[in-house]
């Protein structure tokens, strides 16, 4: 498991054992990973939340269309396993999780423990702390190198 | 915006390759998906049409390695070009952190280019964010077409970096100014977090 922040993991771990989810995704809504469990390669990771935040958007804009309040949850069940993604609120801005289930668990209960975990997280999130600068002033050093050798030159 | 985890010392940002139908946007992506060796680079997501044309977006994430100690990721994006599937280019716009706009040089597509930034603006716009305050840079691609059927550096800036913005000639086929491109906007979008705070 990896969390973006520490105050992620303590939730997510209880929202695994009880779930028994395979795999989860948290995301921002533009597709930011903030925590995952499961993925082994972490541009694995990125692609999904890629995808998984734009299901998502694209889904809400088909409900602003249709005049519909935006949908919770979705639930895609295939023959060996299940996908669910819901939008939750939190203090630090709307998250996505991305969960992935097999037949040792219900989409009942992945999505009744995955409601719990959400408002867990809404109460748990500290106020964000302002950084100063992140990066050092001479970082073009680290990153021409880093360019020139993904590129071969 | 830049998602950055101090306790594992890591940077994760939002690149979108903005741009009229055509002008070489995915094209731009295949070329570094192609150059990058597949231990730094996820797979491409390409959500496309049967004529290969963008429906959604392409995606490519891609590690660069360590920046100033962070372990630093970019997340590469294009956007569908053509006129209609604009709810499609807002929703990949939100929470970009630069972009690249890749006009088409050919003299025939100086319109199509000019809706497409002043889309661009627009959709920023709505998202509440100030095209002056994002990094952005141009890439002018096809310059590998013939003199008479494209415009030339000087003709596009006219006509489009009102701002004085940094621009790149490029033929992205064949990689021509791809790389530089990416550089240039990679040392805007870095150069934030060098000079301003950000929250956890």
């Amino acid at each position: 498991m990896r969390v973006l922040e520490s105050w992620v993991g303590a939730p997510l771990e209880r929202f695994l054992d009880e779930s028994a989810a395979r795999l989860v995704l948290l995301m921002t809504t533009s597709g930011q990973v903030v925590a995952q469990h499961g993925f082994t390669r972490s541009v694995d990771v990125m692609s999904a939340a890629a995808l998984g935040a734009a299901i998502m958007a694209s889904t809400a804009e088909l409900a602003r269309i249709m005049g519909s309040p935006r949908f919770g949850v979705l639930v895609h069940q295939g023959a060996e396993q299940g996908m669910l993604l819901s939008g939750f609120d939190t203090p630090r801005g709307r998250w996505i999780g991305l969960v992935v289930f097999g037949p040792d668990t219900s989409v009942g209960l992945v999505q009744l423990f995955f409601q719990q975990f959400a408002e867990e997280i809404g109460a748990a999130a500290p106020p964000a702390e302002p950084h100063g600068p992140v990066l050092a002033e001479n970082f073009e050093h680290d990153l021409n190198a880093s360019l020139r050798a993904l590129f071969g030159r | 915006m830049s998602l950055v985890n101090f306790t594992a010392r890591e940077i994760t940002c939002k690149i979108v390759y903005y741009g009229p139908g055509r002008s070489g946007k995915t094209t731009n992506l295949q070329y570094i998906f192609g150059r990058v060796p597949e231990t730094r680079r996820g797979r491409m997501v390409s959500l496309a049409t049967h004529g290969d044309r963008t429906l959604f977006f392409d995606f490519l994430p891609i590690d660069l390695g360590s920046i100033s100690g962070f372990a630093t990721r970019f997340q590469l994006y294009t956007v569908p070009g053509q006129s209609y599937y604009n709810a499609t280019r807002k929703l990949v716009l939100q929470g970009a952190d630069g972009v690249v706009f890749v006009a088409d040089s050919q003299a025939r597509r100086f319109e199509d280019n000019l809706e497409s930034l002043q889309n661009l603006q627009e959709n920023l716009l709505d998202q509440g964010v100030d095209v002056r305050q994002l990094p952005v840079v141009f890439q002018y691609n096809k310059q590998d077409l013939p003199a008479d059927l494209v415009l030339n550096r000087e003709e596009l800036d006219d006509a489009l970096n009102f701002r004085g913005v940094q621009c790149f000639t490029a033929d992205a086929l064949h990689g021509s100014g791809v790389f530089e491109t990416l550089k240039g906007i990679s040392e805007l979008v870095l150069r934030k977090l060098a000079v301003g705070g950000v929250a956890e």
